[in-house]
């Protein structure tokens, strides 16, 4: 079996890639040409891949790669990812998030249309849900331009499935984090700013809205799903989530206290970073998921923390030396 | 003297909001894209030659959605007090054979119309040409609360629009509002729209140039209305005190095959005779049923329609009738003259020369 994961280069990527090594799957990986790339994720990865490189404003390039791949699985995990800082950029987002995933679709379609298509959608679709959880009947109501991309995108991607028959699923991915989360992310900014406040390497960190509540999981069980949803006799759309938020308090107390600290020595609250918060929290329903994948999350939110935390210290010690 | 730019102002409703804007008095700009033929020709009887030193109030510019640049001068150099962004690949059954194209200039030319007005810091009023289709499989009548469940990538692209334009209002403060139009129809409506291909058909059969009409589902079912009509509730949707969303609609709903009937019976011909089914014309996945709750902007707006269907049908074959230089039954300009004594009249529905 050969898949293709866009976006092999990010914290999904990344662990994707080492699940489908693992269940004897040749992975191809492919990285945008158009923006530099971190390798830091995938170091250990390299050897084991093929890496190619396109750029989502040409659908020509993305021909190019599913010709000369020939996939059975396509994951696309490729996607600017920070709803906040999608208000600073709108047109390149949608054009990258949203028409990006038209152009990979009709390449599909046109070069490999028996393959499998994986997009990764995200809660942000349901912005500010007019319900609370939110499962794969809620209506969306997106709430800034990186939302609306990813939106128009699940579209495309059940058009697709209906109009043209195409094995393509959505998969709505609530918070997933891990050690490999990007640094500007706010569980990570915690969980390395605790460890480098416990080494000394810094004095305090700023955060914003601490009351703020996510559905936070644990990435590595979350690219399992993905796996699953493609293994499925039907495509269907699923929510991925925990069930259960916490607040961005809750999860400083425990990386702290992870590390004997108390967080409210270190903690600065800074207004700019605040975010509106949602009239009803986003927390997922993944009630689907459990019946029909036998999905469930399988790391408690303690456990994720303290795993991050852990990684991070060992990460500043290896770097110390 | 208010300015106001309109994009797409050479299509159906563009060359009525022009008409509109300029009986009221406005300076109108308006957004051509430049093409290897001329397809002014809904606007030309508004066009004044400044070289016959007559006052010039319609103003016409070369520009391109697909680029965010040039919309940003324009804005800048007109400095408008409002745009109506009308202009799209807006035909739903080719935005299955060119879905990027028509996300690039649907979608992605709202978002860069929106980011050129904020960049600009001028204020301006938005008005975002969004459409019933957005809908799709949602059950009828719709209105402002109905989820949208978009079936064309046509659809997808304005939905996507429209949350940006919602988005933009939130986050930015920027007077920007969605109509949420359904099917307005009327004798500049585009020839391969299925109402008028049926008027430009029964025309034709009776002139005996043509025998036959090839169409695709009879049995979709439209809230189809009459485009000036709805080019007024455009207006009064940016004259608002406050920006908000809007569904315009009849609140009827009719089938292709009643359009048929009613065309066809109108110069006493029996359709069946006529008219022949083509697979082509189906739409891979169908929308069944729009028919618009436009109570909204009735208690808002206080705007509602002055045309309904079988008057619409009446008024689109006399148009193509006399196009084609037969003489009409003439029920559409008494119409007209009844419901639009104003800005709107017969004269300007049938091209000149």
């Amino acid at each position: 079996m050969k898949a293709l994961i866009l976006g092999v280069d990010g914290q999904d990527g990344s662990f994707l890639t080492e699940l489908l090594l693992e269940k004897g799957y040749q992975v191809f990986g492919w990285i945008p040409s158009s923006i530099p790339v971190k390798f830091d994720n995938i170091q250990h990865l390299l050897p084991l891949i093929s890496l190619s490189q396109g750029n989502f404003s040409d659908q020509a390039s993305l021909e190019a790669t599913l010709e000369q791949v020939q996939p059975d699985e396509i994951y696309n995990l490729a996607s600017p990812s920070s709803p906040a800082a999608s208000w600073d950029s709108t047109v390149y987002v949608g054009d990258i998030a949203g028409l990006g995933v038209a152009r990979l679709l009709e390449a599909i379609r046109t070069v490999s249309p028996r393959a499998k298509f994986y997009q990764a959608s995200t809660s942000e679709l349901f912005g500010n849900p007019p319900e609370s959880p939110q499962n794969e009947e809620t209506p969306f109501r997106p709430r800034n331009p990186y939302g609306i991309s990813k939106l128009y995108a699940h579209w495309l991607t059940v058009r697709y499935r209906e109009q043209f028959g195409l094995f393509t699923v959505s998969g709505i991915l609530y918070n997933h984090e891990s050690p490999r989360r990007g640094l500007e992310f706010v569980t990570r900014k915690i969980t390395h700013t605790a460890a480098q406040i416990k080494l000394g390497m810094a004095r305090g960190i700023r955060l914003g809205n601490l009351e703020a509540r996510r559905d936070w999981g644990y990435a590595i069980n979350y690219v399992k799903a993905m796996w699953q949803m493609l293994q499925q006799e039907h495509p269907e759309d699923y929510v991925i989530g925990t069930g259960v938020t916490h607040s961005v308090r809750e999860f400083c107390q425990l990386a702290f206290a992870h590390l004997d600290l108390d967080y409210r020595d270190y903690i600065y609250q800074d207004p700019d970073l605040f975010r509106p918060e949602e009239n009803h929290e986003l927390v997922a329903d993944y009630s689907k998921a459990a019946e029909k994948l036998n999905w469930h999350p399988e790391i408690s939110f303690d456990q994720l923390v303290r795993i991050m935390v852990d990684a991070d210290l060992m990460l500043l010690l290896e770097k110390q030396k | 003297m208010k300015k106001a730019l309109i994009t797409g102002i050479t299509g159906q409703d563009g060359s009525y909001l022009a008409e509109l804007l300029l009986s009221k008095g406005y300076e109108v700009h308006g957004l051509i894209r430049r093409a290897s033929t001329f397809n002014t020709q809904r606007i030309d009887h508004l066009y004044r030659d400044p070289h016959n030193g007559e006052q010039v109030h319609l103003h016409l510019h070369y520009g391109d959605l697909a680029n965010t640049g040039n919309l940003t001068d324009l804005i800048y150099h007109i400095q408008p007090e409002e745009i109506y962004h009308l202009a799209a690949q807006s035909h739903v059954r080719v935005s299955f054979d060119l879905p990027e194209y028509t996300a690039d200039v649907t979608g992605l030319g709202t978002t860069r119309i929106l980011e050129a007005i904020r960049k600009s810091g001028i204020q301006i009023r938005f008005y975002q040409a969004s459409s019933s289709e957005m809908f799709g499989a949602a059950k009828p009548p719709q209105n402002e609360n109905t989820i949208f469940e978009p079936r064309s990538p046509y659809a997808a692209a304005k939905a996507y629009a429209y949350w940006m334009t919602r988005n933009y209002r939130q986050g930015y403060g920027v007077f920007a509002c969605n109509g949420i139009l359904f099917n307005h129809e009327s004798p500049r409506r585009g020839e391969t729209f299925v109402t008028r291909k049926i008027t430009r058909a029964v025309a034709a059969i009776v002139a005996g140039k043509q025998q036959k009409i090839y169409l695709g589902n009879l049995d979709a079912k439209r809230d189809w209305g009459y485009a000036p009509d709805y080019i007024a509730a455009m207006w009064k949707i940016l004259q608002h005190e406050k920006p908000d969303d809007f569904v315009i609609g009849t609140g009827e709903t009719h089938s292709v095959r009643e359009f048929l009937e009613e065309a066809f019976n109108y110069v006493g011909l029996d359709w069946h005779k006529h008219v022949e089914i083509d697979s082509r014309y189906f739409r891979p996945t169908e929308v069944d049923i729009l028919q618009a709750d436009a109570r909204h902007a009735f208690e808002i707006l206080g705007w509602e329609p002055r045309v309904f269907f079988k008057d619409l049908v009446r008024i689109m074959v006399d148009a193509d009738m006399e196009m084609i230089g037969l003489q009409s039954p003439g029920e559409g300009q008494r119409i007209i003259q009844k419901h639009h004594g104003d800005w709107h009249r017969w004269e300007d529905q049938v091209p000149h020369g």
